[in-house]
């Protein structure tokens, strides 16, 4: 009964983190300690290491959609031209 | 020398540029918003200190938006769709074999589940997890603190996880968290 009260705690402490923990932020990096606890629950816990799974899946497939969505290369040679132009000062 | 900072700190950001501005605006108008953010940022360049570009120009691109006449944000699922289904670009590969079968949803379910979010919700994600800004450089575009970057992605995930839900227990062939 302590054991099983003492995973739910680990994994509500497991499931505030773990997004952290996949995005390797700089503004929300977690300390060492809080990554060797984490890695350690989601080694016992299938039901964390399902919901790592989960969020691995959705962020691949999402990065997947910039791939397809690269800016028009006919925008990135305009934008190019406006540089140029402000650098010549022909725009104001 | 302005050109010369210009040149060096401004001219590499175009494309993130564009693609915030996509985001933001909708492809109709991004690129009025990217010139416009190019001629405020020339403007501005002698009080730019040459740290930190990415983040100044997404601040001048925020401050520009909310200036300028039209704003439209994708907020139909249709632009969703036009977003998520662009023809791949020249070059790019097609997901391998390997992750079409490794995702446990459809692409179409995938489109639909960020289709549903509310439009601050959706735009943190989008941002975040495909145009690949950091927490900070979305809290700059949004003029938005980091912590609410945080809350909102957090949410916007948990909110296509649930969506999503029934793919993954059909997936996994059972219940999970």
């Amino acid at each position: 009964m302590i054991r099983a009260m003492r995973m739910m705690v680990t994994c509500h402490w497991s499931a505030r983190r773990i997004q952290r923990y996949l995005d390797s932020d700089p503004a929300a990096l977690l300390d060492p300690s809080e990554i060797r606890r984490l890695e350690a629950h989601l080694a016992e816990c299938d039901k964390c290491r399902a919901a790592a799974a989960e969020y691995r899946q959705i962020n691949s497939a999402l990065s997947r959609w910039a791939a397809r969505r690269m800016p028009d290369p006919q925008s990135v040679t305009h934008m190019h031209e406006v540089v140029d132009r402000l650098v010549r000062g022909e725009m104001q | 020398m302005q050109a010369e900072g210009f040149r060096r700190y401004v001219e590499p950001e175009i494309e993130v540029l564009l693609r915030v501005a996509h985001t933001l605006v909708g492809s109709a108008d991004a690129e009025d918003l990217v010139q416009e953010t190019l001629v405020r940022a020339w403007r501005g360049m002698d009080r730019f200190d040459g740290r930190h570009p990415r983040a100044w120009l997404l601040t001048i691109l925020r401050n520009t938006n909310m200036n300028m006449h039209r704003r439209r944000r994708p907020d139909s699922v249709e632009d969703v769709a036009d977003y998520a289904n662009a023809t791949p670009a020249f070059g790019i590969d097609p997901p391998s074999t390997e992750d079409q079968v490794m995702a446990s949803f459809l692409p179409e379910d995938l489109e639909r589940a960020v289709g549903s979010l509310d439009t601050k919700f959706r735009t943190v994600l989008l941002l975040i997890d495909v145009d690949e800004l950091t927490y900070a450089e979305a809290a700059d575009a949004l003029g938005i603190p980091v912590g609410t970057v945080m809350s909102r992605l957090s949410r916007a995930r948990d909110r296509v996880r649930q969506y999503l839900r029934p793919s993954f227990a059909a997936a996994h062939g059972g219940g999970q968290r």
